[in-house]
């Protein structure tokens, strides 16, 4: 719905004819690694060129840093028990919106009622960042796991929810039409058609909902949580132990790129069969 | 005769989403009031729709609410104008000049995958938890929808429009104004509706942390002190601020960009 990466891959599509030249190719690759490589050096040459006061130097790391301490986590294990805590959290309230939303997102777009009757709340939910409930909903289920569970689960749900609506709303007409007339019941209907045609929308809400599901971890394990990868990032920068905060957030990023490219892996080969010109957004 | 009696039947049929959605708002309301005729009530757990309307007008009345609610618009402003003023710059500049859209593009991806509010920590030791510190978060977390948007609609540009300007004899600055701003405006507009939702997250990351006043502050020393009518009072409040926010440029967007219904 309101990803616009997949726009942009499809603009990219049409307006770049296969380039001959093997340079054209490397190009794009060539220049986003020299940025991000520039960016980095910079970063580690600052303190040299730049003598910097020793209040401004207890905020500062360089990537070597970060990356040593990152080598050091790995390598004596410390960093799994954090992650596993909140990769748990994460995967609960992930597993828990995909369980909720698909069926209902199916319910809402096949009726009319229920849609129009869910729609304020929906609208309501969606538009409020989630963080808002977390004193409530700490208050209800503590620090523990389920508090994380709970604010994963409602920022994960919408964008799945929303899409798969939207996907079921956009089925063929046609379709139904003819399956019905074959004598199809409702749930052959969603089998058959609706399911199958809203794929491409549930990725794309799948893929947002993962982004949401990493933010709902790491702001509910800033406010209401004991153990996780995000209270590790909050007792390091109450110590000034920059390099951890960034070593957490380096984790926080690769997990959601790695999940994400999976979705991607997931959608490519779920739409083996489907024809050239289709897809979602 | 025919034609007057179409739209009085219709009434119903043509306003039976409103209706309904309010019907089953009322319903909610109705119902969150009723269980507790059967479930003993417990102040310190939940509250009463009556309850949360009484604080409301308490805390309307007092000034309390619009107070904390001024405190916190202030940042917010900052670091969603600069975002806009920023990701709107880098973005087009991004679109259009195709080298830098190489270049900037993995670096801009990472940074928007990255849950930046992870920095949270360290923005508000180093900049305080006053305007600036969350100024700065609003900033991080709302410049990326619209670098990315105006990329997207520089890039959507009508090339035939480009080679008309260029045709014509227009210059560089023509080109920006007369063809890509009218054009990338609905993406920026688009982009500025999924940043409104995490500049409003910044805000609260912000005043949870460490703040002494406003919004996001009032909610986590109301659910402190227990008293859940008040803070619940304070939750509607943002939840309504946010839809009217994000309903607003939608419905802006439907006004402006009538030709983009349906995008």
């Amino acid at each position: 719905m309101t990803d616009t990466r997949a726009l942009k891959a499809d603009i990219a599509g049409d307006a770049d004819a296969p380039p001959r030249n093997p340079w054209r190719r490397l190009e794009p690759a060539a220049y986003g690694c020299a940025s991000i490589v520039a960016v980095l050096v910079l970063w580690e040459v600052l303190p040299w060129i730049f003598t910097l006061s020793a209040g401004t130097k207890l905020f500062f790391t360089t990537p070597s840093q970060i990356g040593g301490t990152l080598w050091k986590m790995f390598a004596t294990g410390s960093i799994w028990t954090p992650l596993a805590v909140s990769a748990t959290g994460f995967a609960v309230g992930l597993g828990l919106a995909i369980v909720v939303g698909l069926p209902l997102g199916v319910l809402i777009g096949r009726s009319r009622t229920l849609n129009a009757m869910l729609d304020p709340f929906i609208t309501a939910f969606n538009a409020t960042p989630r963080l808002v409930f977390l004193p409530l909903v700490m208050l209800w289920f503590g620090l523990g796991l389920w508090s994380k569970v709970v604010i994963v689960f409602i920022g994960a749900l919408f964008p799945l929810l929303i899409n798969t609506y939207e996907g079921v709303r956009n089925a063929d007409k046609t379709l139904i039409n003819v399956v019905r007339s074959f004598g199809a019941s409702e749930w052959d209907v969603a089998r058959l058609v609706v399911i199958p045609n809203s794929m491409p929308y549930i990725i794309a809400g799948l893929r947002l909902a993962i982004g949401r599901a990493v933010l709902g971890v790491v702001v509910a394990e800033f406010f209401g949580a004991e153990s996780g990868l995000g209270v590790m990032m909050v007792q390091a920068a109450g110590r000034y132990q920059v390099d951890v905060v960034f070593s957490g957030l380096i984790v926080f990023a690769a997990v959601s790129l790695l999940m994400t490219a999976m979705v991607q892996v997931l959608e490519n080969r779920l739409s083996l069969w489907r024809p050239q010109q289709a897809g979602g957004e | 005769m025919t034609e007057q009696a179409v739209p009085q039947q219709g009434f119903l049929e043509r306003h039976r989403k409103v209706l309904l959605g309010a019907l089953a708002v009322a319903i909610f309301f109705a119902a969150w009031q009723a269980v507790f005729l059967v479930v003993p009530f417990n102040p310190l757990f939940i509250s009463k729709p009556n309850l949360i309307l009484g604080s409301f007008y308490t805390l309307l009345i007092d000034g309390d609410l619009l107070r904390d609610l001024a405190i916190s618009a202030v940042p917010f402003v900052y670091g969603f104008g600069a975002a806009t003023v920023v990701g709107v710059t880098i973005g087009v500049v991004m679109g259009w000049r195709q080298r830098v859209g190489y270049a900037l593009d993995p670096l801009m991806t990472i940074f928007y995958a990255s849950p930046l509010v992870a920095l949270a920590p360290l923005v508000i030791v180093f900049f305080g938890v006053g305007v600036s510190g969350k100024a700065i978060l609003i900033f991080l977390l709302s410049v990326f929808p619209f670098i990315f948007n105006a990329q997207a609609g520089v890039r959507a540009v009508d090339r035939l429009l480009i080679n008309v300007v260029r045709s014509l004899g227009g210059g560089e600055r023509d080109l920006y104004l007369k063809v890509i701003v009218p054009s990338v405006l609905p993406y920026i507009v688009a982009g500025a509706r999924i940043a409104v939702g995490r500049g409003l997250i910044g805000i609260l990351v912000g005043e949870f942390f460490a703040a002494s006043e406003g919004i996001g502050y009032a909610i986590a020393r109301f659910g402190d002190l227990f008293a859940l009518d008040k803070m619940f009072a304070c939750i509607l409040c943002i939840m309504i601020i946010a839809v009217v926010m994000t309903e607003g440029i939608r419905w802006a967007e439907r006004a402006a960009f009538p030709w983009r219904v349906g995008q």
